[in-house]
Formats: structure tokens, sequence, C-alpha cells
């Protein structure tokens, strides 16, 4: 165990000392050059590391993974597009990709609407009790998916009522102390209630997310325009959505934009409470189960691709509102 | 000024490429697997349980050492998974030890896996019991060596209620249905059930299809099925479908009916058996790791005074007599002479002589000493599978991934849910099956 420290931090002396030593050179090669050569030179050798860095780690992967989903399953040889074909015609890939869109659709609209109601009503709180409030809905936002997971899965849990058990679920547990049927709830496939059940627990963890930035951008919105407005004689309602709304677009948009990402890349909350089953499956746990319990390394590169061409747009879009933000801030 | 945010600058960047380089290091450590032949130290992966690995351990790196080798045990958690990276990357250990054969055989696909021909002394091979050997082979070939063992043709019950009731213990298939309309005529619920196991569910459902298809077929004709040389879509599973549709979804066999199974987890499922009132189901036919409080409550405690267990029966009395099972299989994945020696030392019949008393450990080997085990449950189970005529591993787990831990699953627990019909779901599952 010893060892093992000292050997890490040996290591993270060492990765530091190499790290300044190769500034210090590149510095040092700069500063041999012509004053005017030096000075446009050097920018490019202090960025070249960075440069490397996202070549290796970021671009290459991507490329190799590009790669890979037109290989077979140990990425020995080429199959052309037959990881994607197969992946298409599986029964349940369909289900799987109308699951992420529902996601997608579900979880980022609602994490506003919930986190900007919040930010609202707490704004017209004291100070313990908006400080009180925020600290408790943000709160699940320190408990990891899985945590959150296990939470919820035991206040969705089920047992058969002839069974004799105790319901230990609180959802059924109150449905029965109101006389009603408990209910199997991450079975109910129809409306695909039991995927809208999951996203339950990514709104219980997220809100608090969005909860923050609105509430700030609401604290942001120059108070002489909500006089303004109300010497105008307009209702609590209008001022909210007619000045506060659109000064704070910027942020919904922002938050919108990073919560759908967070949604498409969404496995741990499904992999923790029905695997998928029960026609819950999302892109992301196929990718997992492909990987790991298939061990198809071709088919699982090619979710990673499709996820990936999904996400281009969506970036695209972000960097353009955020160069939009930038040239009107 | 200027030279001062000029010193500012490269120790930040100085700090950012540190902490690149910590990444490095990182990826770049890890133990070496193919050490040369006359390493003298040998490193066991495995992800059985502590207890067991802990009992596993003392016995054999003793007998390692006196042979001059030093055995190491790693616990790793999910060993299928950070094995086949660790294969890929070049870090295995010399040894590893899967809980399913299907596994055996994607390393056997890597080129990484050593044929145990001429490895094992006849021995440690002729003493295993019936079937266990062949579970080790992949296409023909000697990959792997079971070292312990479970057994999942258990059917449970709650001794006491069960004596009152005076329910005989059933030899045969028959029988036992003649059981289950007893049971129904003295007003009780015959089978309890839950197929819930998170991101598993259906599991404990195949096991019983696995169960009814070497019993309504045979021996041989499971093999085949496992291996895909009969299809999902086929007499023999159909009849085993139909037996299990009879047993689950006729009314009141079950508690809560056919929709309570998908969404019963199976580690609750026998839990009404103990229920205060009387059992709230009979019977319950799962492995024999069941046997704990977190998955019989408080009755598990003292399992001998309150857990009874038999075999579940042969299609006919003293005719041939299968029984499902699992074990842990060790791999070998190096040339060292060293590690062939090691596979003897963990492949022996007393390499669990100490792991027996202290763990939930089952040993393989005919003839281990059953006085060893530490309760009268653990023997019970140990004679089941000494009983057996042949032990047929659970065919799911060597069946490939995206059939046993995927399709035959889902497709099963569709099928239960009611969500879709037999022959969409075996039809399904055919399809599924890998071409390549």
């Amino acid at each position: 165990m010893f060892a093992v420290v000292l050997n890490a931090l040996l290591t993270v002396a060492a990765g530091i000392f190499v790290a300044v030593g190769m500034y210090w050179v590149l510095n040092k090669v700069a500063e041999l050059l012509p004053g005017n050569v030096e000075h446009r030179l050097k920018p490019y050798l202090y960025i070249l590391p960075a440069y490397l860095a996202i070549i290796v780690y970021l671009i290459y992967p991507t490329i190799l993974t590009v790669v890979y989903s037109f290989k077979d399953r140990f990425s020995r040889e080429y199959v052309g597009f037959q990881n994607y074909s197969e992946l298409f015609s599986a029964p349940g890939f369909g289900s799987t990709i109308i699951n992420t869109f529902l996601w997608m659709l579900v979880v980022p609209v609602f994490s506003v609407i919930f986190g900007l109601l919040i930010a609202t009503l707490a704004d017209r709180l004291g100070p313990f009790g908006e400080k009180f409030t925020k600290t408790l809905i943000f709160l699940p936002m320190a408990i990891s998916m899985v945590g959150a997971s296990v939470v919820w899965s035991y206040i969705y849990t089920y047992r058969a009522e002839e069974s004799g058990q105790a319901q230990i679920g609180m959802f059924n547990a109150i449905l029965v102390n109101l006389g009603a049927s408990p209910i199997a709830w991450f079975n109910e496939e129809s409306f695909r209630l039991n995927s809208f059940m999951l996203m339950v627990i990514m709104l219980w963890a997220q809100v608090g997310f969005s909860m923050v930035l609105l509430s700030a951008a609401v604290k942001g919105v120059p108070g002489d325009t909500l006089e303004a407005a109300r010497i105008d004689g307009a209702t609590e309602v209008q001022i909210f959505f007619k000045v506060i709304i659109p000064q704070i677009k910027g942020t919904i948009i922002t938050v919108l934009i990073t919560v759908t990402i967070g949604v498409m890349k969404i496995f741990d909350i499904v992999y923790a409470t029905t695997g998928g089953q029960f026609n819950t499956n999302v892109i992301g746990n196929e990718f997992f189960s492909q990987f790991t319990t298939n061990f198809h390394s071709g088919k699982a590169a090619a979710i990673v691709v499709m996820l990936m061409i999904a996400v281009i747009p969506i970036m695209i879009y972000q960097v353009r509102h955020f160069k939009a933000e930038e040239a009107n801030a | 000024m200027r030279a001062n945010m000029r010193g500012r600058k490269t120790v930040m960047a100085g700090a950012a490429m540190a902490l690149a380089s910590v990444g490095l290091a990182a990826c770049g450590g890890g133990g070496g697997g193919d050490a040369d032949a006359d390493s003298k130290e040998v490193t066991v992966w495995t992800s059985m349980d502590t207890a067991v690995v802990d009992g596993l351990k003392s016995k054999t790196v003793a007998v390692a050492e006196e042979a001059g080798i030093t055995l190491k045990w790693e616990r790793v958690d999910d060993i299928n998974k950070v094995l086949l990276p660790a294969i890929q990357s070049g870090s295995a250990p010399e040894i590893a030890i899967v809980p399913q054969p299907g596994v055996v055989k994607t390393i056997v696909d890597t080129g990484e896996a050593r044929s145990l021909d001429g490895v094992m002394d006849a021995a440690n091979t002729d003493s295993l019991l019936p079937g266990l050997l062949d579970a080790g082979k992949v296409d023909g070939t000697q990959y792997a060596q079971v070292v312990s063992m479970n057994v999942k043709s258990l059917v449970f019950y709650n001794k006491l209620a069960w004596a009152d009731a005076g329910y005989p213990t059933p030899t045969s298939l028959d029988e036992l249905d003649a059981l289950v309309a007893q049971i129904k005529a003295d007003g009780g619920t015959p089978w309890c059930i839950g197929i819930e196991s998170g991101g598993a569910t259906g599991w404990p459902a195949t096991d019983w299809f696995e169960d009814l298809i070497m019993r309504v077929g045979s021996p041989e004709e499971y093999t085949q099925w496992v291996n895909h040389e009969i299809p999902f879509d086929s007499p023999v599973v159909r009849e085993a479908a139909a037996k299990f549709e009879e047993y689950m979804f006729t009314p009141g066999n079950v508690p809560g009916g056919r929709k309570a199974i998908p969404s019963t987890a199976f580690g609750d499922a026998g839990k009404p058996m103990f229920n205060a009132d009387g059992p709230g189901c009979w019977m319950l036919k799962q492995g024999s790791f069941i046997v704990s409080p977190d998955f019989l409550g408080e009755a598990a405690n003292d399992a001998d005074t309150n857990v009874g267990v038999f075999g579940f029966p042969p299609a006919t009395a003293g005719g041939e007599n299968p029984v499902l099972g699992g074990g842990d299989l060790a791999v070998l994945l190096s040339d060292s002479d060293a590690a062939k020696d090691v596979m003897n030392i963990i492949g022996a019949a007393d390499a669990g002589v100490e792991a027996a008393p202290s763990s939930s450990f089952l040993s393989p080997h005919s003839g281990f000493d059953a006085s060893l085990y530490a309760s009268e449950t653990a023997r019970s189970f140990a004679e089941v599978a000494n009983n057996a005529s042949v032990i047929l591993f659970d065919g799911s787990d060597a069946m490939p991934g995206e059939v046993g831990a995927g399709t035959f699953w889902s497709q099963i627990t569709a099928w239960v849910s009611d969500s879709q019909d037999l022959d969409t779901t075996l039809k399904n599952i055919d399809e599924s099956w890998p071409t390549s």
C-alpha cells in the first residue's frame, strides 16, 4: 500500500518536473530566435502540448471509433455497414430510439419548467426560506445517478398483493392504504409509463442544476424593468412571461442544451432500474450491453457514431448561440 | 511586470501538463500478465465471494509455497467485464476464474487461453462430478477446470409448515404435478416465483426453462439446444414452455398471478413461504445461493430448522436425473510451468477443504468429505449434485452474451409479462443468435 502511494506521488512529481522542464526548454528555444519571430512563435509553442493532448485523447479515439464501427466484434475485419444494418433490424432497437427521443424531449423541458418555477417562487420567500428551499432542491445533485436510482427503486418497489408481504415501496404503500391495488411501476409499458417514471428520477436529480442557473438569471433581471411594467399596470403573470422570460432567454437555452446533451448520454438510471427491459431501453444502455455483455466492439462503436452524429447539430447550435450571446454582451 | 506574468503562465501551463501526465501514468501502470515461462509468481483473478476466496486462498497458497510458487489471489469485481480489456491490453493474470462457460469461449476466441490437455493431472479431472469436465470444453478441447460449484435444480420449502401439512417429497414430474394439485386443493398457492432482477430481469425464468428442457427432453437435447443445434422454436422448447405455463400461469398457482411474476424481485419471491400466518406460497425453485436472510428473511438464520430442500425431480423416478448447476471455471492464460502447477493446485479435490466449513463453497469433486460443510442444508445441496446422472451447466451462461444475457432474459420476460406471444418470443431469440 505504501509502495503504491509512494509510486503515485513520485509519478505526479515526475510529471510536474517533466512538464515544467519541457515548457522551460521550449521557452529557451524561442528566446534564441530573433525578437519579432520569438513573439510570433511563442504562443504556438505554448499551445502545442494542448493541441497534442486533444489529438491523442480526443481526435484519434474518435477516428478509431468510426473505423471500428465498420469492423467485426473483435475489431479485426471490415464488415461494411453490417453493424448498422443489424442494429436497425434488431427487435427493440426502434423502441430504444423512440425512448431516447422521449427522454430528450421531456427531461430538458421539464427541468427548465420546474427549475424556473422554483427559482421564481423561492425568490419571493424571505432570505432563510429561500436558502432552505434551494438547498433542499439542490441536495439530490450531490447524489450519483445510480444512488438516485436506488433511492427511487425503493419508492417504486412493488410486491404482489396476494403474497401477503407488506408494501415497502412508498407509492404502493400509499396506494394500498387508500384502498387501491399496488402498481408495478417499472413494468407498466402502456403509454410508456415506466419510461416516464424513470425520467422522474432524472428530473429529481437534475432540477437543482437548472434552478441554480435560472435563479441567478432571474435575480439578474433589472428591478426597474419590473417596476416599469407594474406602473404600466401589468399583472404578475404578464410580468413573468413578457418581462422576465425574454430577459433570461439566453440562460434558458443554455440549460436546455446542457440537459439535452446530458440526457442523450443517459445510461445509469436505466441500467440501475430496469436494465432496459420492459421497453425502457435507451441508446446509452444499448451501447453498454453491446460492449460488455455481447462483447461486440463493432456494434458498440456504431452506436457511439450514431450518438455523435446526433449530438453535432446541437453542438453547432450551442456554439452559435454562445457566439451570439457574446456579441450581444 | 511582464516577466512576472510570463512566469505565472508557465507555472499554470506546467500544472496542466502535469495533470495530463498523471493520466498517462495511470494508463501505463498495471500488472504484467505474460511473465516469462520461468516466473515463480502466479496471479489468480476471481470474482467469487470473499469468504470463498479466503477459504481457497488459505489452503492453496500454502500448497503452492511448498512447491516454491508465490500464489497471489486477487478478488476483482465483475471479472466478466474487466478480464477481456485486460487480455487485450496485455495485463491479464496467469489464471482467471470466470463464472460462465460463455466467457471461457470468448477468452478462447481471443487466442489467449491455453489448452489444458496435458496440463491437468488425471486425478484432478477424474474426480469431477459427471458433466463438469465437459463444461470446461470449447469445441471439444479442454480449456477450463471447474473449481467450485453451485446447484440450481433445487426446490425450497418451509420445513415446519411442510411437516405439518404432511406433504411428500416428489420423485418424478408426475408426483410434482400431483403435489401441486394437492397444495391447491388444501387452499394453498403452490409456487413462489419472481424474475425481477434489475438489468438481469428474466434469469430465474430461463433457469426454469433449462430445468424443464433437460427433463421433458433429454440431457443430449439440452446440450444441442445450448449450442443452438436445436433452435428455440422447436418442439422440446415448446414442451418446456407449456410445462412452465401450466405451473406458473394457471390462476391461483403463484401469488398475484402471471402479471406479478416479472415485477416480483427474485430475492423477495421466497419470503412469503415464511409469512407469520402460514406460507403465502409453498415451493421456490432456485439456486443454492438463495439460503440467506437477504432472500428468505429471518428463517434463513436457522436454515437447518426452517428451510427444507429437495432436488427438482427427474422426469421419471429412477430414470435419467440431470441437475442444473453452475460453477467457477479456471482458465490458464500463461505458458509458465508455475501457472500450470497452480492449475492443479486449485483444481485438486482438496483445494476446498478450508473453504467448505467457512463459506458457501461446494466442491465439484466426487468423494469430497461432506462432513466438512458448515450446515445440513449445504450437505443436501452436495447430495443433490452427487445423485445427479449428469450436471449440466446453466445454458444461458454458456450461450453467446447476446442471447444468454440478452434476448433469452428479455424475450422470456416479455412473454411472461403477456406483452408478446410465445411464437414471437422464440422467433426473436433465434434471430438474435449471432452469426459471426
